[in-house]
């Protein structure tokens, strides 16, 4: 029981950081067709502007900037660089935005060094929201949950219940159309791509000050998003949340069980010849937690290409 | 297509090739080993993406598995399992390659497009994750090494050995995919990535052929792998990293996706790149990363398409037009590397612990700094005139230069048709309504 429910409280927010990172990846590879590599870049690019920005004036300073400095690098990138490749194909985006993981990554490490920096919340954020199993669960991690809700919840009755949000989705499947009734195209690009970089600037804010910050943090969730993106659906936020969710719940509950496949073999009859058997059979679970994620967006892609939510191929 | 124009070129170079090794350091000939690798990975990636338009994020997996499976087979030749000469062993990387190019293939060209990306780097991104948990095949973390065995009355304790090994199976495997390209299969890659829907249409089954190219791909990536491992002895699992896929796309993309040896090129000039830059500076990715924003955003065709666009366009004795303003265009650019080095190299100095500790030394005082073996004050105005004047220099000169540029093009290719005249499938003769 303790188990389940550690495992059930981790992976939902876990899922729900997955989703602030995700989220407006799915709008940009959704949206505007651009494989951004560089997204968890802009995550991290947060972390590193709320950390500045915390030393510097506060906390809630660096939350609230932290997204409008990733925004404005993202106009920067989409308006400068992304619009003028854009006719060449997705490979030259893919490889610039590639060119520009780097050029962020490095810079922050030109200017942080390579080790973690301190980046921590405010010490009135720190304390125990309730305990459970006698183990204090943080409050800081419940407001990370409510963060991400939030964004969801706005995010969507912006994309369904305003104006912006039916040219934003128009401009998707009808981009000449949304342009003949005169609507500006590009400014619409650049808005939706300045959004998704502000979104997951906003993520590295809030998240950086509750899990390390270093030059490592952008890698490690690099592909993780793709596989959010894909899973959930192009362009659907409603899947990216139900993808992050049903990852981070993946990984928590994987984590903490033993068992293997040849476990599997034993429940008819068959276990000591898959352990004898070895290599992939006697795999633990908990080991290959990593590879979940990646397993998921395969079976996907070969069964559902459009995604739990989305609706094109 | 084989005539003295293009034979001389390719047997100088590669008498070139063969008399390299007397010339080189230790250090520069195993560096020569990595870029033919590097070539040849890049070859391989080129004849699924350039020929036939499939973006595969995931050619790691089959350059790992080709190294893994070479790495198996040369310590069951160490543990006298049995005998198998060394210079076959990249066979093994080769046969594993096609392998798993068919399997995984099989599943990957189901899909077209971004989605093809992705499922070959769910794929890559699988065993990247698996690998280091997977002892018995991949070694854990570790990794798995081993060594060359003597056969065939050479030793292969030299990294001259090494370079003539690799040297061969890179003519072998490059003539061969060459050779592909000019096959009834190799046109037929052409056209499916031209327009799948017709070559469907004309009776062919495009996911057969379309699996068999991505695993003749894999085929040859393969053998890269197996010559990697059999070059370094070793491998562990970060050779399957995403990190490693991504960086022979690049690799391609410099070099010119769309000519055969332009991804060669580039495999080449960026893997001595980065083994140069990255013994001289720590921010060696930056560099690296701005050079593949500005390929992208101002070369997008990579040095292989400028190549070919200059013997395509420019006139016999049109290059008398074209010496001085590119070497204008040459001392523009050093001048505006020479001042973002300069600032990216002091901003580094300043911020090492060295430093640092000078300062507290100092008590907070702003000490010189070294760099490039010269002495400069932090606050000093000469300090500050450099990279300002450099770049000042540079970018005055830049859209003088541009000018320049543009109009000793025009005079330079003035009489050649904008397009050469070929029948193509894509030139239909039917006029677009205007």
């Amino acid at each position: 029981m303790e188990y389940i429910v550690v495992s059930v409280l981790n992976g939902v927010v876990h899922g729900l950081l997955l989703f602030m990172v995700s989220a407006g990846l799915t709008l940009i590879f959704g949206m505007m067709g651009v494989l951004n590599f560089a997204h968890a870049w802009f995550y991290m690019l947060g972390a590193y502007v709320g950390f500045t920005l915390t030393r510097l004036g506060g906390f809630w300073i660096g939350l609230l900037l932290a997204p409008i400095v990733a925004g404005l690098a993202g106009v920067l990138v989409e308006r400068y660089m992304l619009r003028r490749v854009h006719k060449y194909g997705h490979a030259h985006e893919l490889l610039l935005t590639f060119g520009l993981a780097f050029i962020i990554e490095e810079v922050i490490k030109l200017f942080y060094g390579d080790a973690l920096v301190s980046y921590q919340m405010p010490n009135y954020m720190r304390f125990a929201a309730f305990t459970i199993f006698e183990t204090n669960y943080p409050f800081y991690r419940l407001f990370m949950g409510a963060v991400a809700l939030a964004m969801f919840v706005i995010l969507y009755l912006l994309l369904t219940r305003t104006r912006v949000g039916i040219v934003v989705r128009a401009a998707t499947y009808r981009p000449t159309t949304v342009e003949a009734l005169g609507h500006n195209l590009p400014v619409v690009y650049m808005a939706v791509f300045a959004g998704g970089s502000a979104l997951a600037g906003l993520a590295g804010a809030v998240a950086g000050a509750f899990y390390p910050t270093g030059p490592n943090m952008a890698v490690d969730f690099g592909t993780l998003v793709f596989v959010v993106v894909v899973i959930g659906g192009l362009g659907s936020v409603v899947g990216a949340l139900i993808a992050s969710l049903m990852i981070g719940l993946f990984i928590s509950f994987s984590v903490g069980l033993n068992v293997s496949i040849a476990d599997l073999f034993g429940l008819i009859g068959l276990g000591s010849w898959a352990s004898d058997v070895g290599g992939l059979f006697t795999l633990q679970l908990s080991t290959i937690a990593n590879s979940m994620p990646f397993l998921l967006m395969l079976l996907v892609l070969l069964i559902r290409p459009a995604g739990l939510m989305g609706d094109r191929q | 297509m084989i005539n003295a124009r293009t034979i001389v070129p390719l047997l100088a170079a590669l008498g070139l090739l063969v008399i390299l090794p007397l010339f080189l350091s230790p250090n520069l000939l195993n560096a020569a080993i990595k870029m033919m690798i590097a070539a040849l990975f890049a070859l391989a990636f080129a004849l699924a993406m350039g020929q036939a338009g499939m973006l595969s994020f995931g050619h790691s997996a089959y350059y790992g598995l080709g190294a893994f499976a070479a790495l198996h087979l040369m310590r069951a030749v160490e543990h006298k399992l049995f005998g198998f000469p060394t210079p076959m062993i990249p066979l093994a990387g080769a046969l594993i390659g096609f392998l798993f190019g068919l399997v995984f293939g099989w599943f990957a060209t189901q899909r077209t497009g971004v989605y093809f990306s992705m499922v070959t780097l769910a794929l890559a991104e699988l065993l990247f994750t698996l690998a280091p948990t997977w002892n018995a095949l991949f070694g854990g973390e570790s990794g798995i090494s081993t060594i060359r065995g003597p056969s065939w009355g050479i030793n292969f304790g030299s990294d001259a050995d090494v370079y003539y090994l690799t040297l061969g199976w890179f003519v072998v495997s490059a003539w061969c995919m060459w050779a592909f390209t000019k096959t009834p299969v190799g046109r037929l890659a052409l056209a499916l990535r031209d327009n799948e829907q017709r070559v469907r249409f004309l009776g062919f089954n495009t996911h057969v052929a379309r699996t068999l190219i991505f695993a003749i791909s894999c085929l040859f990536t393969g053998v890269a792998g197996a010559l990697l491992a059999i070059a370094n002895e070793a491998a562990n699992y970060t050779i399957f990293s995403a990190q490693a896929s991504a960086n022979v796309v690049l690799q391609t993309f410099i070099g010119g996706a769309g000519t055969f040896f332009g991804p060669a090129l580039g495999a080449m000039i960026m893997t001595f790149f980065a083994r140069i830059t990255s013994d001289l500076t720590r921010s060696w990715l930056l560099y690296q990363g701005l050079i593949f924003v500005l390929v992208m955003l101002f070369a997008p065709q990579g040095l292989g398409g400028l190549a070919d666009l200059h013997a395509r366009k420019v006139r016999t004795n049109g290059w008398k037009h074209l010496v001085a303003p590119y070497l204008l265009c040459l001392v523009v650019g050093l001048l505006l590397i020479a001042g973002l080095v300069f600032v990216v190299e002091s901003i580094h100095v300043v911020l090492t612990d060295a430093y640092l500790a000078k300062r507290a030394a100092a008590k907070g005082e702003w000490v010189p700094y070294e760099l490039f073996g010269q002495t400069f004050e932090p606050f000093s105005p000469v300090t500050w005139a450099i990279p300002i004047m450099l770049v000042a220099i540079g970018s005055t000169l830049l859209p003088v230069a541009r000018r320049i540029t543009a109009r000793a093009w025009l005079a330079a290719t003035r009489d050649v048709p904008d397009e050469p005249i070929a029948p193509s499938a894509s030139a239909a003769p039917v006029a677009p309504p205007s």
